[in-house]
């Protein structure tokens, strides 16, 4: 008997091997053309109805082996305070000519909130319970958390805050501590309203922007915190990065994953090949298309190209989640996606 | 007029300072550099621009990441705004780019990186900002006459914004090269969009464009 959509997710993220490799490109914000909104109208999350509506609409259409509850990355910022610009057709982002925190005495201005009841985390709360009355039986829905480093680094601006990472390092702590506590509750909370699977989002853990020290000293205390409150709270826990040179080592320590959806290789290994010997057999991956170049600009015959290619690699032994090694584009034909999934039916039947 | 010894005591500390991101340093010996009558020029490229080179390599090699090469770019500005006013405009600049971030994005951290690492190495930066709309990189090449132009993008809402302009630069001037960077860039996409190059980071970047700069005037000579 076939598994159903669930169960491969939850094998293949548990290190076993389903009876096909599931497939999910992360269609998150692609998923406001199924919902009958603007991009802007989607991303407020002020109808979360017809988004899960639209979500539903985009699973079936693509045959996708689940959702993640990504909106965009300002949502915790905007929650936290932080001014929203919602573009009609791009992804929303903080307003950065006026922001939050306009100099180190402003993280201070950080208070504890309730996730269950501000902004646009209350809309996300509601989509998963939407997605779970109506697949949680049958699909996988993927809560997801941006990481109170990211978080800040938005409410501040990025410049400014890496520096501040060096020059004013208490202000900083004091701003993460609260935040922290705050995004365990919400990771919970997506639990609660039904996810299987809550991801963290540890964008700066990688060579691309911080140092390993650095990033230990400002994050690692602090995703501990949250994944360990998913993983108490009886949901998988999942980690997505899609920078360079990823510290999976400190990921193993700081955050115990089940699964890291990832674009590029661990820091320490040179290849795909090496990524799977050395990684492979103890953390699942999910990834890891190149959202641009192929899941978006590729035609068919790439597209599946790719997933041959990444299948050769990743699918003996199991522990593996075909997907865009991050968000699907959000202006990439639909299609697209579709073909992913044919591409890892034909290819992932173990 | 600065005795050679002085001179060579301040570009070590101007190195030093941008080096190590000592910033109040950095502004304190520009400004002892100018009392002293050095050459600001000088000071600029073997101080400043030298020790930015170092930072590259730090950069390239994973000892120094963003944090610590955006402060030491603070610390080479602090020391620039005092020196730059007294470089004789015959100095000469090695290049000339237009920079800025497409339109409807707003990531502009690489392409400040960028900025500081081309002007550190003597270049002229044309600097757009970011959310910039298409037509102005086409107008700030034309009124520059600027060797390069640099577009970044974070997303591929914007990255498809190049698709257009690309052409629409190129019209006005076939010979002006074009970089494109970002997460979404990948070589396909500068065969695809018609760019010339591509670079990751930008110390790479700034390698890339020495060679496009070379081969253009290469190609004027033989013109």
């Amino acid at each position: 008997m076939a598994m159903s959509m669930l169960e491969r997710v939850a094998t293949a993220a548990t290190m076993g091997t389903p009876d096909v490799v599931p497939c999910a490109p992360l269609v998150c914000g692609a998923a406001h053309r199924f919902s009958g909104q603007t991009y802007e109208e989607w991303s407020r999350c002020e109808d979360p109805e017809a988004m899960v509506a639209g979500g539903l609409a985009a699973i079936e259409y693509a045959d996708m082996c689940g959702i993640v509850l990504l909106v965009d990355l300002t949502v915790e910022a905007g929650a936290f305070g932080c001014e929203t610009i919602f573009p009609v057709m791009d992804t929303a982002h903080p307003n950065y000519d006026d922001p939050f925190i306009k100099g180190p005495g402003d993280y201070a201005k950080v208070k504890k909130i309730n996730p269950r009841e501000t902004g646009r985390m209350k809309g996300v709360l509601d989509q998963i319970a939407g997605y779970s009355k109506a697949i949680g039986e049958t699909h996988a829905i993927v809560g997801f958390v941006y990481g109170s480093l990211g978080t800040l680094s938005m409410m501040r601006g990025p410049e400014a805050f890496f520096m501040d990472l060096v020059e004013h390092p208490d202000e900083v702590m004091g701003a993460l501590e609260i935040m922290d506590d705050v995004l365990a509750e919400y990771a919970v909370a997506q639990k609660e309203a039904g996810a299987h699977a809550v991801c963290y989002d540890n964008l700066y853990a990688s060579e691309s922007i911080l140092s390993k020290p650095l990033w230990r000293k400002f994050e690692g205390k602090g995703m501990l915190k949250v994944c360990d409150a998913i993983a108490d709270s009886g949901a998988l826990v999942v980690h997505h990065n899609c920078g360079n040179g990823i510290y999976f080592d400190e990921l193993e320590k700081y955050g115990h994953p089940h699964a890291v959806s990832h674009a590029y290789v661990a820091d320490d290994v040179d290849s795909w090949e090496e990524h799977k010997k050395k990684w492979g057999s103890k953390i699942c991956t999910i990834g890891w298309m190149p959202p641009g170049p192929v899941a978006m600009l590729g035609n068919e015959e790439e597209i599946e190209e790719e997933v041959k290619a990444e299948m050769e690699i990743f699918k003996p032994g199991g522990g593996f989640i075909q997907s865009t090694g991050c968000e699907f584009p959000p202006n990439a034909p639909l299609k697209h996606a579709k073909m992913i999934v044919d591409a890892a039916k034909k290819y992932g039947v173990y | 007029m600065a005795t050679a010894e002085k001179e060579k005591e301040l570009i070590a500390g101007l190195r030093d300072a941008v080096i190590n991101y000592k910033i109040a340093d950095a502004k304190k010996l520009a400004e002892e550099a100018i009392k002293e009558g050095a050459d600001a020029y000088k000071m600029t490229m073997e101080g400043l621009a030298g020790g930015m080179e170092t930072v590259s390599e730090k950069f390239d090699n994973h000892e120094y990441f963003v944090p610590e090469t955006l402060l030491c770019a603070k610390a080479l500005y602090g020391a620039l705004d005092v020196l730059k006013p007294h470089i004789k405009s015959d100095s000469g600049s090695k290049g000339q780019v237009v920079l800025g971030v497409m339109l409807g994005d707003v990531h502009d951290l690489g392409k400040n990186l960028i900025k500081a690492i081309f002007e550190s190495a003597g270049w002229t930066v044309h600097d757009l900002g970011r959310d910039v709309p298409l037509k102005s990189f086409v107008e700030e090449q034309l009124r520059t006459d600027s060797d390069i132009v640099m577009l970044s993008a974070m997303m591929t809402t914007s990255m498809v914004g190049m698709k257009k302009l690309i052409p629409m630069i190129k019209e006005k001037n076939p010979n002006v090269k074009i970089m494109i960077g970002g997460a979404p860039i990948s070589e396909k996409t500068v065969d695809d969009y018609g760019a010339d190059t591509t670079a990751d980071n930008a110390p790479n970047a700034l390698r890339e464009a020495m060679n496009m700069l070379e081969s253009l005037r290469k190609g004027m000579v033989s013109a």
